[in-house]
């Protein structure tokens, strides 16, 4: 979902993109799930027909590694999976020209353990996109330890263009974002797990007394709760901090199948629109 | 005199070379030389296209990464030997740019000098689209060809005439004083010129007449022009306000905006699209921005394209009688713009059942109106003149700049015209 919705980010905002996965198969579901995801945008007037013409039109697809070559910066997007990142910007360090910048998109993975043993070690960087990435104004620019300059001012300066906000930082666990966020979203599901309140009253008073667009429990929701698990795990693991250690709660509804919005279940209930279903009566918009 | 027209936008350059002078523009016969548009600025496959009357078009696909090299690409193809129809740059005498925003600060076209230039740059902020566009176009055309004179003709300057009462909203006054948040309207190039044009094709002074222009395009405005000044005009603080246009939507009670926003959950971005994008005439018949499309559709019976084309019609005519009563009367109405000039059902259902207020419609005239020509569609011997002038806001822009040249224009704002601060 990454990949696409930042191939999708980087067409609107006027480039060249390729989209590269292993599969016919893979390419073709992300072709239809993108064109679906665009679709879904002229629904809520976020985009016209012709606009999603444009964004399609300068989206190909390929299952082949080489095709990168041309590019002038290439992101990965696979899995949360050091090994496999490990080995795929293995093979990418031997087909790219040693100027292009290889960005990781990470949330917690080290980026300098990542780089390490590569024949352009500095040219790898990483960034980490939020969801939903078509809106969200910021993108985190993470510099290893070994990273050039040039690199990092290269995809700051790409940020840009995609018209968002790159904030520049050091690689550490978790970054900033997921760093702070997860332990707002571990502690909401503990005072759940002790019955201090449902987790519709937790999510209301978070969003109405800080003026939230979500409660914490819904944005995890909307997140992916195995990708808030995931998280947690590695920062528990990296930090050895017990605010990262995972609530039970969220360890029990990913293991049913309950892994949020996307299907249908997490903490609270979504149509196939993702739309929350089971909200208080007071958790309703107020216009005066 | 040989002048250069540059309009450029965020990843594009349009350009046209006008051959013009002050004789030229009394007799009305100034002529396109060269016209054409760098287009996908920044890619590696940037397209220049050239269209030179008489000449098979041409066009060249080049890596193009800014507004300079844009420029720059201009200049080669105008006179290269093969495409070109200058034998060198310095046949260009001036260059005409049009800027979108102008704020307060001009009320009509001036020669570019760096002090001009910085507070084009304090009306950015009004226009964050377009302007800083207008600027890099500028520049870069200042610095390629720096012994020309260049000259700003702007969008909005010609409403600057607009007193207080027509551009001030019904708004907290702070709103005006910390940002400027006003009615400028837009179109103003467009409105002058057919308002110009009517007065000649009625052969009467336009300082004695009351004339409504109505810009009807993908973008659509009306303008009140009161014996050659703009008096009021339907576009607001963005273009947004007013007619019902292609994708906008026009004039709308802002407490529909805040409401949506709550309860749809839609982001600012997606508001702002869904006023900009799927609004107007496509937003109501689900049909097409397009006029055409919605005429053929309504014709085979779809309720929503006729709707759309009602409500098109009908704020026009709403907005005459508004303008009518704004100027103590009217002399005549004038249609320009893609729609005014080509649809004659537009005409005739806007102005329909208007005999009461001295517009009668010749129907035979109005239907048969030649394309791209001055006519005169109303019975001879109405009390108000229906006009259709095709417009030319490049013409105006060129005879801008030979007119700012000649000092036959005032630069600057109308001092006297300003709201209190």
């Amino acid at each position: 979902m990454m990949g696409r919705s930042i191939a999708t980010r980087v067409s609107q905002a006027g480039l060249s993109v390729v989209v590269r996965d292993i599969t016919k198969e893979r390419t073709d579901k992300v072709a239809e799930l993108l064109a679906a995801d665009l679709d879904h945008e002229i629904e809520r007037w976020g985009l016209t027909q012709s606009e999603k013409k444009a964004i399609l039109a300068r989206i190909e697809f390929t299952t082949e590694l080489p095709k990168t070559a041309g590019c002038d910066l290439l992101i990965e997007t696979i899995n949360e999976d050091f090994a496999a990142k490990k080995q795929l910007i293995l093979e990418l360090d031997a087909v790219l020209a040693p100027e292009i910048p290889i960005i990781i998109n990470t949330s917690t993975l080290s980026i300098s353990e990542l780089a390490h043993g590569l024949q352009n070690p500095e040219r790898v960087l990483g960034m980490h996109f939020l969801y939903p990435v078509t809106t969200t104004r910021v993108v985190e620019v993470v510099k290893g330890q070994v990273t050039s300059d040039d690199a990092f001012e290269k995809a700051r300066r790409f940020v840009r263009v995609l018209g968002k906000v790159p904030i520049q930082e050091f690689e550490s666990p978790g970054f900033i974002t997921t760093r702070v966020v997860m332990p707002l979203i571990n502690e909401a599901a503990h005072v759940v797990m002790e019955g201090v309140a449902s987790a519709a009253e937790v999510d209301l008073a978070i969003k109405l007394g800080y003026d939230f667009r979500y409660g914490p429990l819904e944005w995890a929701d909307r997140i992916g709760l195995h990708r808030v698990l995931n998280w947690l795990e590695h920062l528990f693991r990296e930090t050895g901090e017990p605010k990262f250690r995972p609530c039970p709660v969220i360890r029990k509804l990913v293991r049913a199948g309950h892994t949020g919005a996307t299907v249908g279940k997490g903490f609270f209930n979504y149509d196939s629109e993702r739309s929350r279903l089971d909200r208080l009566p007071d958790d309703t918009p107020k216009l005066s | 005199m040989k002048i250069m027209v540059l309009n450029c936008g965020s990843s594009s350059v349009k350009f046209q070379v006008i051959e013009t002078s002050l004789e030229a523009i009394e007799a009305n016969t100034d002529a396109t030389l060269a016209r054409g548009a760098v287009e996908k600025i920044g890619l590696s496959d940037s397209r220049l296209s050239l269209e030179v009357p008489g000449r098979k078009p041409h066009q060249e696909i080049a890596e193009i990464l800014e507004h300079r090299a844009a420029v720059e690409r201009v200049l080669k193809v105008l006179t290269s030997q093969e495409h070109g129809i200058l034998a060198d740059a310095s046949e260009i005498e001036a260059v005409g740019h049009r800027m979108v925003h102008g704020g307060e600060k001009f009320a009509s076209s001036v020669l570019v000098t760096p002090e001009v230039e910085a507070m084009i740059e304090e009306c950015v902020v009004l226009a964050p689209l377009h302007n800083p566009h207008n600027l890099r176009g500028l520049t870069a055309a200042r610095s390629l060809l720096p012994n020309v004179p260049h000259v700003a003709v702007f969008d909005t300057a010609f409403h600057q005439s607009m007193p207080p009462r027509a551009f001030i909203y019904g708004l907290p006054y702070e709103l005006y004083t910390r940002h400027a948040i006003r009615r400028y309207g837009f179109h103003g190039t467009s409105h002058r010129y057919v308002s110009i044009r009517t007065a000649n094709l009625l052969r009467r002074p336009l300082e004695e007449l009351r004339v409504v222009t109505c810009h009807l395009g993908n973008g659509c405005s009306m303008a009140a022009v009161d014996r050659g000044r703009s008096v009021d005009t339907t576009m607001g603080f963005t273009p947004l306000e007013g007619l019902l246009m292609g994708t906008r939507c026009g004039d709308l009670d802002p407490a529909i905006v805040s409401w949506v926003l709550a309860m749809e959950d839609v982001t600012l971005a997606q508001l702002n699209a869904m006023l900009n994008k799927h609004s107007g005439l496509y937003g109501v018949s689900g049909v097409s921005s397009d006029m055409r499309e919605i005429e053929k559709a309504c014709t085979t019976g779809n309720r929503r394209a006729c709707l759309a084309l009602d409500i098109f019609c009908y704020r026009i005519k709403k907005y005459i009688g508004a303008y009518a009563a704004a100027m103590g009367g009217v002399d005549a109405v004038t249609f320009t713009g893609g729609i005014g000039e080509n649809s004659a059902l537009v005409r005739s259902h806007t102005l329909s059942d208007m005999a009461f207020f001295g517009i009668e419609l010749d129907e035979e005239a109005n239907v048969s109106a030649p394309p791209g020509q001055e006519v005169l569609v109303s019975r001879p011997g109405t009390r108000v003149a229906v006009a259709v002038v095709p417009t030319n806001e490049e013409r105006v822009i060129a005879r801008d700049t030979v007119r700012v040249l000649g000092r036959v224009m005032p630069s600057f704002a109308i001092p006297g015209n300003e709201a209190p601060r």
